[in-house]
């Protein structure tokens, strides 16, 4: 594919309408090849509505969605989703759920015993591998979910809020492992939440956005290098400039 | 393990208990004098009975024949059932228009118990056996269908949305997702339609017919055996048991990861 287009992803003046009700309002702006790009927004802005639009799983009313140039195909662009439920297969093992993408898409035998074997060794779950999703707890679920998305080696990767539902110390963990991942298969990662600290710690660029109808507030960039020190002054700072733009009281 | 194991060993020998002395209670009340006993055999006859029925014949044939001839009613009527319960239970799952299509017709008929279809069965399909098949389709049928469709209907969003994400074409999103979740709601219809298929066998039976276990029991009734009409009571029992254990060990083994839920 190459890297003709400077970015991965074009988002070109993305609107979505529920009936009348307008929810994403002329959107525009593009991510770079590899970056890790944070959306945040006041709760129920549409971010999850702005993430379903943006991986088709919406029909959007207006607007483009470009990846390497092209709207996007999900056939023939490799896109993988991090849900905020666990979306993991109840009836297929652990081992199984990380497979399952590979085998959609006919990978080699070989290829999809190593792959998964790496995928599951680096979240931890090799001695889970034929648990059932409902013997397990709810961070091995999500990493087991961020195992079956990185195993597909996604060219875009969008999470929605995965880690909400987890306490803050699993929360930490799983933003590390994840910043790995992210470093060691290169991937463009486009994530949403509406925590400002997490955004802040994984970003290298973060988008505002506003309440309903959803614009683009404010777009920031976050050259801190990893990891990251949530204490260190220049983070405390820039929290609290993400935090101010999303006042809306 | 070993706790579960200790676990199971109680509950058998607290349920083998309470069947003995449900037994003993029964004995007691049928016991020489009493009124009940003059009206009802005691358990020891009728189990002396319900032996000497494997080796003599009542009617035509022994009560293994009677058995035999009963299940395969059941099996025909049952299958038949399923297969269509299945496949309109799943395809009004997934697929609005066919659910606009054959959700009233359905509803409709869904409340009408099989016994009120005898008088029609018998019009159409005559006192032969296709009558029979018909009213066990009939009670196996909408037990089935409603359990599917709920199961089909009921698929998770994000997962259809996860395999989507993955590369799962929208025509592999039915044999992947749809049918595989809907899985432990198809063994739900099933297991309920046994039971009911096997009660229906035996009210069909009873109308008419010229073996089975239904007909011991009004063949008993009419020369006033009771021991025979005991005896099919509890063969018609045992059997219904039978069946739904054997319905949960295939569940158990084709949904270990519902069994799991379930734990």
């Amino acid at each position: 594919m190459g890297n003709k287009n400077e970015y991965k992803v074009q988002v070109r003046n993305l609107t979505k309408k529920f009936g009348d009700l307008l929810v994403l309002d002329d959107i525009s702006f593009d991510v770079k090849e590899n970056e890790f790009l944070c959306i945040v927004g006041p709760t129920g802005c549409g971010k999850t509505t702005f993430l379903n639009s943006l991986s088709k799983l919406y029909d959007i009313t207006a607007g483009e969605i470009l990846i390497n140039g092209e709207p996007v195909d999900l056939k023939k662009h490799n896109i993988a989703y991090i849900f905020q439920e666990y979306s993991n297969f109840p009836w297929l093992t652990i081992r199984e759920n990380v497979e399952f993408g590979l085998r959609i898409k006919k990978m080699p035998e070989a290829e999809i015993k190593e792959r998964v074997d790496y995928f599951l060794d680096m979240v931890g779950l090799k001695k889970f591998q034929d648990y059932y999703p409902d013997q397990l707890s709810a961070s091995m679920l999500q990493r087991a979910a961020i195992a079956r998305a990185f195993a597909v080696k996604p060219e875009v990767l969008l999470m929605d809020e995965p880690y909400g539902q987890l306490d803050i110390e699993l929360r930490f963990k799983l933003e590390d492992e994840l910043i790995r991942l992210w470093r060691e298969v290169g991937t463009t990662v486009i994530f949403i939440t509406h925590n400002i600290e997490e955004a802040v710690y994984l970003s290298e660029r973060i988008l505002v956005l506003t309440n309903k109808p959803t614009k683009i507030k404010a777009e920031i960039s976050n050259t801190m290098a990893h990891p990251r020190d949530i204490a260190a002054p220049e983070f405390v700072e820039l929290r609290n400039q993400v935090t101010d733009l999303i006042k809306w009281w | 393990m070993k706790k579960r194991k200790k676990i199971n060993g109680v509950r058998v020998g607290i349920g083998a208990a309470a069947i003995c002395s449900f037994l003993c209670l029964w004995a007691f009340a049928t016991r020489e004098g009493t009124t009940l006993g003059i009206l009802m055999p005691g358990p020891v006859e009728v189990f002396t009975h319900l032996v000497e029925t494997t080796y003599t014949k009542v009617g035509p044939l022994t009560i293994w024949g009677h058995m035999f001839n009963s299940l395969r009613r059941v099996l025909v009527g049952f299958t038949i059932a399923s297969c269509c319960g299945i496949l309109l239970g799943l395809a009004m799952g997934w697929n609005r228009t066919l659910e606009a299509i054959f959700r009233p017709i359905f509803e409709l008929l869904r409340p009408i118990p099989p016994l009120a279809w005898i008088s029609l069965a018998i019009v159409w399909f005559g006192l032969g056996e296709g009558g029979k098949y018909f009213i066990i389709f009939v009670s196996g049928f909408s037990n089935v269908t409603i359990n599917v469709y709920t199961g089909a209907k009921s698929v998770d969003p994000e997962l259809i949305g996860a395999a989507k994400m993955l590369g799962c074409s929208e025509r592999r999103i039915f044999p992947s997702i749809v049918i595989r979740s809907s899985v432990p709601y198809i063994f739900t219809g099933l297991q309920i339609a046994i039971s009911s298929s096997w009660a229906a066998v035996v009210a069909a039976e009873m109308v008419r017919s010229t073996n089975g276990i239904g007909w011991m029991i009004t063949a008993g009734q009419s020369v006033g055996n009771m021991e025979q009409i005991m005896v099919g009571i509890i063969v018609i029992g045992v059997i219904g048991f039978l069946l739904s254990t054997f319905m949960r060990g295939v569940e158990s083994k084709l949904c270990a990861w519902s069994r799991v839920q379930d734990s």
